[in-house]
């Protein structure tokens, strides 16, 4: 390894070659310390604090917070009307209680938009053009059980992000 | 405890602001039969909705409350099909697969076959046979996709049928061929080649 001889390498190997000599005395102080300690006594804990640890615990366990918590996530949908000679569209439908002042929708030349948050579900729904005519939207299934007599529509919001 | 509970439950309904939209007769009867279904674990917001559904498409009452006690009716038997720990959104596509043609026993088999949620299974079910797709072939075809299939699988097959559909196709031949041709595991088996009879559902 070493190819020429040099002083300071042969110096520090005879040092590491030495044996080591502790003070003999050394192993009676380390158990005399660890006695002391053992014989200190602790302070107990009192039985208050087990209890609030498992009622933390308790806590923990039912709002499970690595869950995610029970709010439904929203989604935005967007329903879209080509009506170019309404002068006014609502949207209606059990996401705002069929309230036609909840959902009005913008024009922009005749296409009418609004935008709405959804949980996950099925949802039925129309358009109110005019106040006074009821449309179904094209663009989705229609609703088969229409008991009131006007087309309807229906939307569904899966529960795992489609 | 459980008298104080329906209590709750009754005040709830009597003290929502949406139903007074209706008329006082119609309101007290629409609001018994909520009260009646949240009394046996059923959903009452699909019962209001309906209720304000009537009312902003100005049904007559006796109308209104027809519709909202037939949906309680379907909900119960949804729940039965579906069991007891089927939530709201999962018990209305229920109903509306019901009311499609879908026997409660394809319900059945739909919840053992598929982890929940099975809403939007339902809800393609559903909305395949209002398309016109025969009630067995549907049921076939949601069945066999319904251990593996995404949610979102389920709706671009949906899709792909109702724009063959709208292209002149028959809507049983479009959901068989569509069947077959799909990637999804399990949908071949399910697939009727058009004009033959449907198989029956196999369970997986």
């Amino acid at each position: 390894m070493f190819e020429r001889h040099d002083d300071i390498v042969d110096r520090v190997v005879q040092q590491l070659r030495q044996p080591v000599s502790i003070d003999p005395a050394v192993d009676d102080r380390v158990m005399a310390e660890i006695a002391a300690d053992a014989a200190t006594p602790r302070p107990r804990l009192a039985r208050w604090t087990w209890l609030a640890a498992a009622a933390a615990l308790g806590a923990i366990l039912i709002a499970r917070p690595w869950a995610g918590g029970t709010a439904s996530p929203l989604n935005a949908f967007q329903f879209v009307l080509v009506a170019p000679q309404a002068s006014s569209v609502a949207l209606v439908g059990d996401f705002n209680d069929w309230d036609p002042a909840r959902s009005p929708m913008r024009t922009a030349q005749g296409v009418w938009a609004t935008t709405v948050p959804l949980a996950p579900g099925r949802y039925r729904y129309a358009f109110l053009v005019n106040g006074v005519e009821w449309r179904a939207d094209p663009g989705a299934p229609a609703a088969r059980d229409d008991e009131f007599g006007t087309p309807s529509s229906v939307i569904t919001v899966g529960g795992n992000g489609s | 405890m459980m008298l104080t509970v329906l209590l709750l439950v009754t005040q709830v309904a009597v003290q929502d602001p949406r139903l007074e939209r209706l008329d006082p007769e119609t309101r007290s009867l629409v609001v018994s039969v909520v009260d009646s279904a949240r009394a046996v674990g059923l959903p009452g917001e699909p019962l209001i909705q309906r209720a304000l559904e009537g009312v902003t498409k100005g049904a007559q009452g006796p109308r209104i409350v027809a519709a909202v006690r037939r949906l309680a009716t379907d909900l119960g038997t949804a729940r039965s099909a579906l069991g007891t720990r089927a939530t709201t959104p999962e018990l209305e596509a229920g109903v509306a697969a019901l009311r499609a043609g879908a026997g409660p026993q394809v319900l059945t088999q739909l919840r053992d076959a598929r982890r929940p949620p099975l809403t939007m299974a339902l809800a393609v079910l559903a909305d395949l046979v209002t398309s016109g797709v025969p009630v067995d072939s549907a049921s076939a075809i949601v069945l066999a996709f319904a251990p593996t299939a995404r949610d979102a699988d389920l709706v671009e097959f949906r899709r792909a049928v109702e724009r063959d559909i709208s292209l002149g196709a028959p809507p049983g031949a479009a959901a068989s061929v569509r069947a077959l041709n799909t990637g999804i595991r399990g949908a071949n088996d399910a697939a009727v080649p058009p004009g033959q009879p449907p198989r029956p559902p196999s369970r997986p």
